[in-house]
């Protein structure tokens, strides 16, 4: 199952061309390269240089081939196909010319196969196996890039926190450079000086550690790029190989893990290229953040709190605990009084047996996976959760014309999507508006820029919607009205942006044939949510963009879509709420609570057992003293989670949790697709799957060994097979135009958000994650530092009512507003104690700190 | 300073109805738009705007066999005629002053002395491909050349010739001058393209062709300043007047720089399809070998052109169909003379090391293997050569050539295996007696 | 900073010339040349703030040209040309004399940072070599004795 409705795709005739190769008819779509086709046939060409995700350059010259009448020869990565060429990829010409280039290629190359970490997977030795001459005629020394003050004999030099570069086994393909900058944006990677000197490297005096840098090893077909990880720990043909996918991005990005069977270890993670989702590139965060699994720091046994004190239990022991606590306080103070928060990166199956047991077999609706978002509303069906469950295509962003992201950090948010908007606009030009509170990066792609008054979204989007009207690119049919017939220079005012800036933006948008509108998680965590999705919905009403492209808020977490569809919210869709009826047998009759209103009950005594799987509350939920209060109040709380945490720390039991690595489980990405990440080790220690320990815990609730009242998989395929509600964009919602909030001097908005290299409480146990990232800090404008006479490195005050924290301070090369951007998820750094569960902005007081 | 002193035919060109090029660089105040308008300058350009369309212009230059004298000798006009009709992106005209192949320095000449000429051929060329920027890519070392060009550039700016609504008649056109870092390979077109973007000058795979896709992937035209200088003559003169000179493939005239052990080493226009043993003996262009030393061999078309032998020059012609018959090609029309003293080996390692030292390193066999061929060079010069290292180097060559992304590749081979074939020996003897056949050095006084 | 308020105003410039920014790199790494003598990463990064362009960007560019020494060199540069029209008539030669005068070797400076001398590629100099730049000037035709008379007259300016 899986993809919601397909979206409509204009039918476009793709002409395609019939050519032979090596004497066999291949067809292949009009303007493909001549590898690309013959590798879709089957028909390897090969080649050092090339990618597939990367604009061809052919300075490797090994993929040439003979097309019959041309008198040279030609590299097919650069050849386009042409009807009726004939083209052969192994002729004497071809062998000959091959073994030329291998032969150039090996003259510089070092001869140092059996110490190289590539050795096994590298493309230079394999091709040199299979084309190249026994014996080298080369009689000269060879060029030789020495390392000053290193220690080896190697010449390895780190240029980031996980790359090493040996400049001598560099072919020179520039795969690296041409990615870092082509696909991903960045520039902390160059190629200096020219001709047979010409060397990769960091940019001087920086490192490589931009969030794709990962990658930038996985395409190097040599030796010359590899990283801390996995270098000299296991050669490569010791390890196996499970597909997989990713826990930490809500694309589901395809992985592949590479373990050793019989230590049960996993050693590195590559990509698993699937087009329609992440081109095979990798963020950092989603190529490392295995090592939560093989982490030494885990949680390795139960723990009980005996005498104030968490001890060591055994499974049994615990688990019992816990079901006879739950059961009791479901008879003494009754079912409303317990309840569970679900982190929404555990599989289908452990949300569907979470689900069943509070909902089924305790009789609560109090389940909720919204483990750091504001205070929202409980209502089922919010215009904001119409918006999020729209349909949207990855793919498709490709292929969109304009992309417009609102209120998003893209590259923060949504990590593999702001490659995909890159790609969009380098290959086929298409037009990037950015509308946020705040610069962002990828404002670096936008053809329109417009940084809205923080906590303006609705005039913004007011005057996009004006704008267009007033262009005459768009028909008033009630949109104006919606708005309160404000003018376009009133909202613009309200939003404090430029009139003109709003008219080019409105244009570019009203006038795109495929749109994609990318709403992000400035917007979803946002109290404000539902106001601003009507706002929205009244703007794609205008200018139809839903139906010529699409428009979605993007999930956030690897599945925050299952647990959506799956019903892990208190107050379910109407649709999935009857199939959770039909399932369960009927359900409690009480309104479920969600993640605030269980913490204000704990605070006030009226909650008393709470499970939570796999979250951190106390670190990334919103006013964390009101966290603290609520938790430590509550009489009975389990904890099951991979490692430590803040929220264990306070815990009656603790359960140590496998991760997604030791069990297999479906996931359902921000697409709506369903996909499989197997079990690759097995449980460390004695930790165990989630579907298991619940499993348990409702055996030993219900009476019964096992629980054969609902069908697991059964639940899943009819909860996933409820259609999304479909009344978005059907008719004008009035929209209430915030107040404008009256800004104090040095008083600022505050925007917590992720580093792209720590994204969970679980990644700082990713080590080699936690070296890019370093200590929390305040990100701000150089305009801002200039004004608190902060350089880098100094450190400001943050306060927000007796909160306060302090952090070192970062110029950002893009922000140019009054705002600061604080990273979540670091426990050196609580700055959720900052942040209020209700208010629309965070505001906070920033000062410098002396000394 | 001033500009170079380096002698000129402009004596013979004065008096020609031919010989155009040269006409007024004897002329010091040629530079200035004054003089230059008094010689007839700008009337070309008068005449397109007012009278010509587009097409007309292209199809003049077509028919005038014009072809490029950067160095490849691609017909002109039917080059222009490849930019795409019906395309909406804006088009660029890059006039290439980027002389930088060794023996040459004809367009400097130009650039110094008759700038205008160079302008208004730009310009000319920019209307005929519907272009409203044009840029000029001087090579960064030709200081005398930026200076004068940019002071034409402002003239010509001043007296209405470029800028808004040139003359009244609604069309545009700006210039921008972008000076060069010291780049060889920026000469080749598509390494030009990226030098001018901001990349570094690495040559590009074509197609696409500059004139689809240059320059920010836009349609552009790169033309060489000898070419575009020749270009109002054309327009004044009619296609047949140019076709009148020079050969049936080879129309028109030409600027050969005359360097080496030459009597009389200068630059010379001269009409297409003169014995290249003329231009060499003759009183009026190089009058021969410096004291009385005998020929040994000719590189007639600049650094990357195959050498020609002495009996080769007894009958070649200057101009492309010759040249091609001969083994060798018209290039640049840089005429470099070696005479008899001169250590073959030493000379191609001379031009081995420039071509390595000038490989922007992109693609392998031309990055690779012009260093591998310096190395072998090098070590027969320096008598350490090796039996076999005359096959490897003709081994090497043929991995290389027709091999690489652009022209540069061939351009370091292709005299290194001229110069391999018709001196044989002298590498044979450099390897078997461990030392060259002769000296390999000329003295200084 | 390094560079001044009127080079940098000078980049600006040349970014307003051009469709696109990035090609004002060249002109950039000329003009903090003209000012400075040589480039270096420092100067790349000063650059790259002013003209709001990628340092590695510029970094990448400038290494790729020879044109622009990446250390500082005397105040008169010379670079004599050693290709084959000038090595023909004595450029080889010529390098060795100017060693010998100034008492340096090739590719370095004289103690008292007045001359630097590099042999480089074609000038575009041929039909009136042997030839030297200094600075941004070409002396051709030289012998011994224009040599002799050039360099006292650069160690007068001095």
């Amino acid at each position: 199952m899986a993809n919601e409705s397909t979206l409509a795709l204009p039918a476009e005739q793709v002409e395609t061309v019939t050519l032979t190769v090596n004497g066999r008819q291949i067809t292949a779509p009009k303007g493909t390269n001549v590898l690309q086709a013959a590798l879709n046939n089957g028909i390897k060409i090969p080649s050092f240089c090339w990618h597939p995700k990367l604009k061809s350059v052919g300075s490797c010259r090994m993929c040439y081939i003979e097309v019959e009448g041309v008198p040279k020869l030609l590299v097919s990565c650069c050849t386009p196909v042409a009807e009726g060429m004939v083209v052969h990829t192994e002729s004497d010409l071809v062998r000959q010319g091959r073994k030329a280039v291998i032969e150039f290629t090996l003259i510089n190359h070092p001869l140092d196969c059996p110490t190289c970490d590539k050795g096994g997977e590298c493309d230079l030795q394999d091709l040199t196996f299979a084309h190249g001459f026994d014996d080298s005629r080369f009689a000269f020394q060879k060029y030789r890039f020495v390392e000053e003050g290193s220690s080896s004999s190697f010449d390895d030099h780190r240029i980031g926190p996980e790359i090493i570069l040996n400049r001598n086994r560099c072919i020179l393909c520039y795969k690296c450079v041409r990615a870092n900058k082509e696909a991903f944006g960045e520039y902390d990677l160059g190629v200096y000086e020219r001709g047979n000197i010409a060397e990769i490297n960091a940019a001087p005096g920086e490192q490589v550690d931009n969030p794709y840098s990962g990658n930038l090893v996985e395409i190097c077909p040599v030796g010359a790029l590899t990283n801390t990880d996995w270098r000299y720990k296991i050669r490569v043909w010791l390890t196996q190989q499970d597909d997989s996918v990713s826990i930490f991005e809500s694309s589901g990005i395809n992985i592949r893990f590479w373990k050793e069977r019989q230590k049960n270890h996993i050693y590195r993670v590559t990509a698993r290229p699937n087009d329609a989702i992440d081109d095979g590139w990798l963020a950092d965060v989603t190529r490392y953040g295995y090592q939560i699994a093989t982490s030494p720091h885990r949680l390795k046994t139960p723990l009980i709190r005996k005498d104030g004190k968490q001890v060591e239990a055994s499974w049994d022991e615990a688990l019992e605990l816990i079901a006879k606590r739950f059961r009791s306080v479901c008879d003494s103070q009754g079912a409303v009084c317990v309840g569970g928060i679900v982190a929404p990166w555990q599989d289908n199956g452990a949300l569907m047996r979470f689900n069943a047991l509070f909902r089924k077999h305790l009789k609560s609706n109090n389940v909720d996976f919204r483990t750091d978002y504001k205070n929202l509303p409980s209502t089922p069906t919010s215009d904001f959760s119409l918006l999020a469950s729209q349909p949207f295509r990855i793919a498709q962003i490709d292929s969109s014309d304009v992309i417009l992201t609102f209120g998003s950090d893209l590259l923060r948010e949504h990590r593999n999507e702001y490659l995909r908007a890159r790609k969009a606009m380098t290959f086929n030009d298409a037009q990037v508006i950015v509308a946020g509170p705040y610069a962002t990066k990828h404002a670096d792609i936008s053809s329109a820029e417009l940084v809205y008054a923080p906590g303006s979204e609705e005039a913004a989007i007011g005057a996009l919607g004006m704008a267009a009207i007033e262009l005459g690119v768009a028909t008033d049919t009630g949109f104006s009205e919606s708005f309160g017939n404000r003018s376009l220079a009133d909202l613009c005012s309200v939003a404090g942006l430029e009139s003109d800036d709003v008219r080019a933006a409105a244009r570019t948008l009203a006038t795109a044939e495929r749109p994609s509108v990318i709403v992000g998680e400035l917007i979803t965590r946002s109290p404000a949510r539902d106001g601003i999705a009507k706002a929205l919905n009244n703007l794609d009403r205008l200018l139809g963009l839903s139906t010529k492209g699409q428009v979605a808020a993007l999930a956030a977490y690897a599945n925050s879509r299952g647990a959506e569809r799956l019903g892990l919210l208190p107050q379910p869709a109407d649709a999935t709420r009857a199939q959770l009826t039909a399932l369960f047998g009927g359900l409690s009759e009480h309104d479920g609570l969600t993640t605030d209103q269980m913490l204000q009950a704990m605070t006030r005594n009226e909650f008393n057992a709470c499970f939570v799987l796999g979250a951190d509350p106390v670190q990334t939920y919103p006013d964390r003293s009101f966290v603290e209060e609520a938790l430590g109040k509550v009489e009975f709380l389990v904890v099951a989670d991979t490692f430590e945490s803040e929220t264990t720390e306070v815990a009656d039991v603790v359960l140590p949790l496998s991760t997604w690595a030791e069990s297999t489980g479906d996931f359902v990405n921000l697409e709506g697709t369903v996909q499989t990440a197997r079990e690759t080790i097995r449980p460390m220690h004695q930790s165990k799957p989630a579907s298991e320990i619940i499993d348990r815990i409702a055996a030993l609730v219900t009476g019964s060994d096992a629980d054969t009242t609902v069908d697991i998989d059964d639940a899943i395929r009819a909860l996933l097979a409820v259609a999304p509600a479909a009344s978005w964009a059907e008719k004008y919602r009035p929209v209430t135009l915030p107040n404008p909030e009256a800004n104090e001097s040095n008083v600022i908005a505050l925007y917590v958000g992720d580093d792209p290299h720590h994204l969970s409480h679980l990644t700082q146990h990713a080590s080699s994650l936690m070296n890019f990232v370093g200590e929390a800090y305040a990100e701000i404008s150089s305009d801002l530092a200039a004004r608190l006479s902060v350089g880098s490195g100094d450190t400001v005050r943050l306060e927000h009512g007796s909160a306060k924290i302090i952090l070192a301070v970062r110029i950002s090369e893009h922000l140019d507003s009054d705002v600061v951007l604080v990273p979540r998820n670091f426990a050196s750094a609580a700055v959720t104690g900052l942040q209020s569960r209700s208010a629309r902005v965070d505001r906070v007081k920033i000062s410098r700190v002396e000394g | 300073m001033h500009y170079s002193p380096v002698i000129t035919n402009a004596d013979q060109a004065i008096k020609s109805d031919k010989l155009h090029l040269f006409r007024y660089v004897e002329d010091p105040n040629q530079k200035q738009i004054d003089t230059y308008m008094t010689h007839g300058g700008y009337t070309a350009w008068k005449k397109v705007l007012n009278d010509m369309s587009p097409e007309a212009v292209t199809g003049e230059v077509k028919e005038s066999g014009l072809r490029g004298r950067g160095g490849a000798g691609f017909p002109t006009g039917v080059k222009w005629g490849f930019v795409p009709k019906d395309s909406t992106k804006p088009r660029y005209l890059i006039c290439n002053a980027d002389e930088s192949e060794p023996g040459t320095c004809k367009d400097r000449v130009l650039m110094e002395r008759d700038p205008h000429g160079m302008i208004e051929g730009m310009a000319i060329a920019s209307f005929a491909i519907k272009s409203n920027l044009m840029f000029c890519y001087i090579r960064g070392e030709f200081g005398e050349c930026i200076r004068a060009t940019e002071a034409a550039m402002h003239e010509a700016y001043d007296k209405g010739m470029l800028g808004k609504n040139i003359m009244g008649t609604g069309y545009d056109l700006d210039m921008v001058i972008h000076t060069g870092g010291g780049a060889y390979i920026c000469g080749e077109e598509t390494a030009l393209l990226n030098s001018l973007e901001g990349e570094r000058g690495m040559s590009r795979v074509k197609p696409p062709f500059p004139a689809v896709e240059g320059l920010y992937a836009c349609p552009t035209i790169v033309n060489n300043v000898e070419t575009l200088a020749a270009v109002p003559f054309i327009v004044n003169n009619g296609a047949a007047w140019y076709k009148s000179m020079g050969t049936e493939k080879s129309a028109g005239t030409k600027l050969f720089s005359l360097t080496g052990h030459i009597n009389r080493p200068g630059n010379f226009e001269v009409e297409l399809g003169m014995p290249l043993k003329d231009m060499i003996y003759s009183p009026e262009f190089g009058n021969g070998i410096p004291d009385g030393k005998k020929l040994k061999a000719v590189i007639p078309g600049g650094a990357s052109t195959p050498y020609l032998t002495p009996e080769q020059v007894e009958t070649v012609l200057l101009d492309y169909e010759s040249m091609e018959e001969h083994g060798s090609m018209l290039g640049s029309g840089a005429i470099i003379v070696l005479n008899e003293d001169t250590c073959i080996i030493w000379s191609i390692y001379k031009l081995i090391h420039f071509f390595r030292h000038e490989s922007c390193g992109k693609c392998t066999p031309c990055r690779e293997g012009t260093g591998w061929l310096e190395q072998i060079i090098k070590s027969i010069l320096d008598g350490k050569g090796k039996p076999g290292d005359i096959e490897r180097i003709e081994d090497l060559c043929e991995n290389i050539l027709g091999r690489t992304i652009c022209p540069l590749g061939d351009a370091a081979v292709m005299p290194i295996q001229s110069a391999v074939k018709h001196f044989r020996g002298e590498w044979e003897f450099a390897i078997e007696h461990g030392r060259p056949m002769v000296k390999t050095d000329f003295a200084f006084t | 900073m390094i560079l001044t308020d009127e080079s940098v105003k000078a980049m600006k410039e040349a970014v307003g010339r051009y469709p696109k920014k990035k090609s004002a790199i060249l002109p950039c790494l000329t003009i903090a040349h003209r000012q400075i003598g040589h480039l270096n990463d420092d100067i790349y990064r000063e650059i790259a703030r002013a003209v709001n362009i990628p340092y590695v960007e510029i970094a990448e560019a400038a290494t790729f040209y020879t044109f622009f020494p990446k250390q500082p060199v005397g105040k008169h540069h010379i670079q004599v040309c050693h290709n084959i029209s000038c090595a023909l008539v004595g450029a080889d030669g010529l390098c060795s004399y100017l060693e010998e005068k100034l008492g340096i070797r090739k590719g370095e400076t004289t103690p008292d940072k007045e001359f630097s001398l590099v042999s480089v590629e074609c000038l575009g100099s041929c039909a009136t070599a042997p030839m030297m730049q200094v600075g941004d000037d070409f002396y051709e035709n030289l012998n011994r004795a224009k040599v002799d008379e050039i360099l006292s007259e650069l160690k007068e300016k001095t």
